[in-house]
């Protein structure tokens, strides 16, 4: 398993995606390469952004599992509780102009990934996605 | 720089050369752009988007923004949409509400 560590990571989203994309697991994915960096990009923008409101020093911790069939990614910071599944989805049945403009990132997530998992265990909030991988190119 | 974008206005329609991501990092620095034309009889919104090969969510509000907040309910028309940024908007329903134009 591939483990990072980043802290502290107030405005490094950029960095932080990088260095997850740049991973041997991340960087040899084929067809679903893009969908994994939007997924991405939207679970580390929602830690660095919100789960540390008051702290400057606030660390996320990543986990990178595959294997022939499957990567998993999990994402463990110790900021405040808060399950991004138990967000209203967005409803994107009505109106453009109606709708609500926020949540579309973990919508994304839950719609395109095979399995997305929310803990909240040691004082940490543990969110696991997996994404199921047809090895195309 | 390939991130950039381009903002032009000509009379009421604004056109948008976008670069090649649109990203957490570069869609609000375009929100803020055409925050400058609210309210400015825009009828049309022209988004180029020839060399945008990546979209975030972010880069989704930008689009859902200038539909509602520029005023007017303009047109929204994106030119040369590859089809994995199709597939982002089909996903979040908002393929109805855009023009989509191949030149």
């Amino acid at each position: 398993m591939r483990q990072l560590h980043f802290q502290p990571i107030a405005g490094k989203t950029p960095d932080i995606l990088d260095a997850i994309l740049r991973t041997p697991e991340v960087a040899s994915i084929g067809r679903e390469a893009k969908i994994i960096r939007l997924v991405c990009e939207e679970l580390v923008v929602n830690v660095v952004d919100y789960a540390y409101p008051d702290c400057e020093d606030g660390y996320l911790d990543v986990n990178i599992d595959k294997d022939d069939k499957a990567i998993t990614i999990q994402l463990k910071d110790g900021g405040v509780p808060f399950n991004p599944l138990e967000r209203e989805m967005p409803d994107t049945t009505i109106p453009l102009k109606e709708r609500r403009i926020g949540g579309l990132g973990i919508f994304i997530t839950i719609k395109k990934m095979d399995d997305v998992k929310y803990e909240y265990v040691n004082n940490e909030n543990v969110l696991t996605i997996k994404k199921n991988l047809s090895n195309e190119e | 720089m390939e991130n950039q974008f381009e903002v032009k206005q000509d009379g009421a329609i604004l056109s948008i050369v976008l670069g090649n991501e649109l990203t957490t990092v570069n869609a609000p620095q375009l929100m803020d752009e055409l925050n400058k034309y609210r309210d400015k009889g825009i009828e049309k919104v022209v988004f180029d988007a020839s060399k945008l090969t990546y979209i975030a969510s972010s880069g989704v509000r930008v689009i859902v923004f200038a539909k509602q907040k520029l005023g007017g309910d303009p047109v929204i028309e994106f030119v040369n949409c590859q089809k994995d940024i199709y597939d982002i908007f089909e996903l979040i329903g908002v393929q109805d509400y855009i023009e989509f134009v191949e030149k």
